[in-house]
């Protein structure tokens, strides 16, 4: 203890360079490089850490191409007198730049570590600092980076004499990207510090994402022409707005810049670069006032509210259905966890608006040559992987509840039944929405098709059912009902229940073509019922094992259903 | 004589080379508020986790209100009710419709669960936030919505794993007087803590397991008088921490050594 028992500590200096401020940077590259170095003590940390490698490498590697096609474009742009080229090039970046680091943390997460160094004397400087160091080695800023290298090494090859004033508007241009990168990133993070915004956004980005997918069949259904109809007049209108108005941003401003000093307009160029600065500066205090209010120990927590006084809210006694006990219970836990749960809400939302996507191509794309009488058992196979999550990982979303099923007098069987009819219901939807979308844009299928499709949705129901049941019992793995990322351990339960699912559809396929091919499609449905039989028994003997199978892996299923992350 | 609340026999976990809970034989009799005590690591959670059929003994047996744990893990649960360690809550539920599900779980009717639902939610000050997710409560609440979760059948036993942790102590005394009250009535309270007042306070026998083994077992009075004697001093005055001390091998003036080698601190 020597050095401490010394006494009083020295009056401190907290500057962004001071003795303590060294001994913090230092310590805390030390307690990185440490995490890193524990974290390859384990074989899963050294996947982790070799899968973190490739990631950048991989993701150099693919923002190489972009690169070349930049410094090729600013050349071009600069040597054939292409200004909008060179100002869309710097638009390119900045987008890229800003939405790559915005998808970080909807995807991973908040980063704790910032908020967990407030804890020190670390001076507001010093965490600012720290901050704007953990955004260059962001993926974003990485390539961020390497893409104005791009436009610098571009520039500088088809106008060798702005060499340096293209790195000092592009290292502006950088930095101007860096600091609204993070000040975008801390917004972000006080959002997504709350369980509510957090939902909100993650569910919008969700369904931002899948609203992108419908834009393909527009574009698809107009090759050749404008889509949604517009007239080109219209375009080269709204266009030539854009093109003034882009011009007071700072892509604009800083291609502006470059540009005006290429034609030995000094001043108009020092203008151009002097207003980038202001933009620059305008970022860095927007970031600065977020991660002042966050130094000063603002509380982005879930903390209770002060309790509220006066009569209780009505409605508490709501409840679904009108029937009770142990199932529907269940049954009703399971569909007000489904009804919070963002990215469950997805999963069931895409299948529908996937074959409402390929229903389009079917009709009149590259797949009009398939038989339209294959839509609807092909659709329906559609309906299933909604449910995937849920069927073979049904007591992963529980995390600390699962311990209740365990003390509960509730055999698990039953448990198992109430979110098997739970999922039945949500398939039963899921497939009446798709079919009904296939009736309406094909007509009714043959009698012998639907027939013989009904027969392998008895065979694949329970199928499903007892194969879900058993991963879930087996290789279960908590999953989050508020975040769409990979969960640890979800890789052997992911890839088994597709590997059943499409066993599950080969098995269809294989009974069902050769019956068309010899024109007995018929045959195709007692061949199909005689295997649902067989299945609907396996499924009654696994649920009947279940509370055996449950008591068996009882501690392993606990353990890895309630993990902490 | 009564069949007691709570019988072991060598009740034994182990995890590969590692012995958690070695040969435990304990019996809590009917009506006792019964404290099982131990420093960090001694098998408590474990011990407690298989009398709630969480976790399987490796060997030995449990008797809860005479039916062997084993045997009739349906019938021991619907007698029971449990605070785990991990709290066991669904936490995207409401605190009303999480105590609507424990109590159609125990098989108990609708008006009746909608009844003891309100009413355990006004008695644990949860009644005002009638829309907030279970998940965004504080670590307190969390706890006293679990309480109300392992009560709401009205069980013949309770087990408690730090029952009092990080409650307020407003909520703290109404849940004494309710266990206390509990216990007037018959019913069984079988109880972990660290905090030893609160177990003085409560408990009429007490247990201390350490590194597995049980190593005291008895009346509060018992342990006072065993230690004392062991000791050759006085018993009316040790409190439960000398005994608990005592017993686990540790003595305050190790303590005031410890204290001596870290002279810096203010």
């Amino acid at each position: 203890m020597a050095g401490v028992a010394d006494g009083r500590p020295a009056p401190a200096r907290y500057g962004l360079v001071s003795r303590l401020a060294r001994e913090q940077y230092r310590a805390l590259a030390l307690a990185r490089w440490r995490i890193i170095a524990h974290s390859l003590r384990s074989r899963r940390g050294g996947l982790d850490f070799g899968a973190t490698i490739m990631s950048y490498v991989m993701g150099v590697g693919i923002a190489l191409g972009p690169s070349v096609a930049l410094g090729m474009g600013a050349w071009v742009a600069l040597t054939h007198h292409h200004p909008l080229a060179i100002a869309g090039e710097f638009w390119a970046v900045c987008l890229i730049w800003q939405f790559l680091s915005a998808m970080a943390p909807a995807l991973a997460g908040q980063n704790p570590e910032m908020n967990h160094l407030l804890r020190y004397p670390i001076s507001f400087g010093s965490w600012v600092l720290l901050y704007l160091l953990y955004g260059v080695i962001s993926p974003s800023s990485l390539i961020g980076a390497l893409w104005c290298v791009a436009l610098w090494i571009g520039i500088g090859v088809a106008r060798p004499d702005l060499v340096g004033w293209a790195a000092l508007v592009l290292a502006v241009f950088a930095l101007f990207n860096l600091l609204l990168s993070r000040a975008i990133l801390a917004w972000v993070e006080r959002w997504m510090a709350q369980r509510r915004t957090r939902e909100i956004l993650t569910v919008a980005f969700l369904f931002f994402a899948l609203a992108v997918q419908m834009l393909n069949p527009a574009f698809y259904q107009h090759r050749g022409r404008l889509p949604f109809g517009l007239k080109r007049a219209t375009v080269v209108r709204v266009g030539s707005e854009i093109k003034g108005l882009q011009e007071v941003f700072p892509p604009g401003l800083a291609s502006d810049s470059v540009l005006r000093h290429a034609r030995r307009q000094t001043a108009p160029s020092a203008a151009a670069l002097g207003a980038l600065l202001l933009w620059m500066l305008a970022a860095g205090g927007t970031l600065t006032v977020r991660l002042r209010a966050e130094s000063r120990g603002e509380s982005l927590s879930e903390a209770p509210r002060r309790i509220a006084s006066g009569p209780r809210a009505e409605g508490r006694r709501r409840q679904t259905g009108g029937f009770s006990g142990p199932l529907a219970a269940v049954f009703e836990k399971d569909l007000r966890y489904l009804l919070r749960s963002g990215p469950l809400l997805y999963a069931l939302a895409t299948p529908p608006v996937m074959v409402f996507l390929f229903s389009s191509m079917y009709r009149q794309g590259a797949w009009s040559s398939v038989p339209r009488g294959d839509a609807l058992p092909l659709s329906l196979v559609w309906a299933f992987l909604g449910l995937t999550r849920l069927v073979y990982n049904n007591l992963g979303a529980e995390g600390a509840g699962v311990q209740f099923y365990f003390l509960s007098p509730t055999p698990m069987r039953t448990i198992v039944l109430g979110k098997n009819a739970f999922y039945l219901l949500l398939f039963a939807l899921e497939a009446a929405a798709i079919s009904a979308m296939i009736v309406y844009r094909f007509g009714a299928p043959q009698a012998s098709v639907a027939v013989a499709t009904v027969a392998w949705l008895l065979f694949a129901i329970p199928a499903n059912f007892a194969a879900g049941n058993l991963l879930s019992i087996l290789m279960p793995y908590r999953t989050s009902l508020t975040r769409m990322k990979g969960e640890a351990g979800s890789l052997g339960n992911t890839l088994l229940s597709m590997f059943i699912q499409l066993s599950l559809l080969g098995v269809g396929v294989a009974i069902f073509i050769p019956c068309a091919v010899f024109g007995k499609v018929w045959l195709a449905t007692p061949l199909l019922l005689a295997l649902a039989a067989a299945s609907l028994f396996a499924y009654l003997r696994i649920l009947g094992n279940v509370d055996r199978m449950v008591e068996n892996h009882r501690e392993s299923l606990t353990l890895e259903v309630m993990k902490a992350r | 004589m009564d069949t007691p609340a709570i019988a072991t026999r060598g009740l034994t976990r182990r995890f590969g080379e590692f012995t958690a809970v070695d040969q435990v034989t304990l019996t809590v009799a009917r009506g006792q508020f019964f404290g099982f005590l131990g420093p960090n690591g001694a098998g408590k959670s474990t011990t407690i986790k298989m009398l709630t059929g969480l976790l399987a003994p490796t060997s030995g047996q449990i008797e809860v209100l005479g039916l062997d744990f084993a045997a009739h893990p349906i019938d021991v649960k619907r007698q029971i009710g449990v605070v785990p360690e991990g709290l066991a809550l669904f936490g995207r539920l409401t605190a009303s419709e999480y105590l609507r599900f424990v109590g159609r779980m125990y098989g108990l009717d609708r008006a009746t669960v909608n009844q003891r639902t309100d009413e355990l939610l006004e008695f644990m000050n949860l009644a005002n936030e009638p829309k907030k997710l279970v998940t965004d409560f504080s670590h307190g609440m969390q706890k006293k919505l679990a309480l109300a979760a392992a009560v709401i059948h009205g069980p013949k036993v309770l087990f408690l794993d730090e029952p009092f942790e990080g409650v307020d102590a407003l909520a703290a005394g109404s849940l004494k007087s309710m266990l206390q009250r509990m216990t007037a009535r018959g019913a069984t309270i079988f109880l972990t803590s660290h905090v030893l007042e609160i177990v003085e306070r409560l408990c009429s026998h007490v247990a201390i397991i350490h590194q597995g083994r049980l190593v005291a077992n008895g009346s509060l009075e018992e342990l006072r008088a065993g230690v004392a004697l062991a000791g050759d001093i006085s018993h009316e005055k040790l409190t439960l921490e000398q005994i608990f001390l005592r017993v686990v091998g540790g003595t305050e003036a190790n303590g005031e050594e410890a204290l001596q080698e870290l002279s810096w601190l203010a």
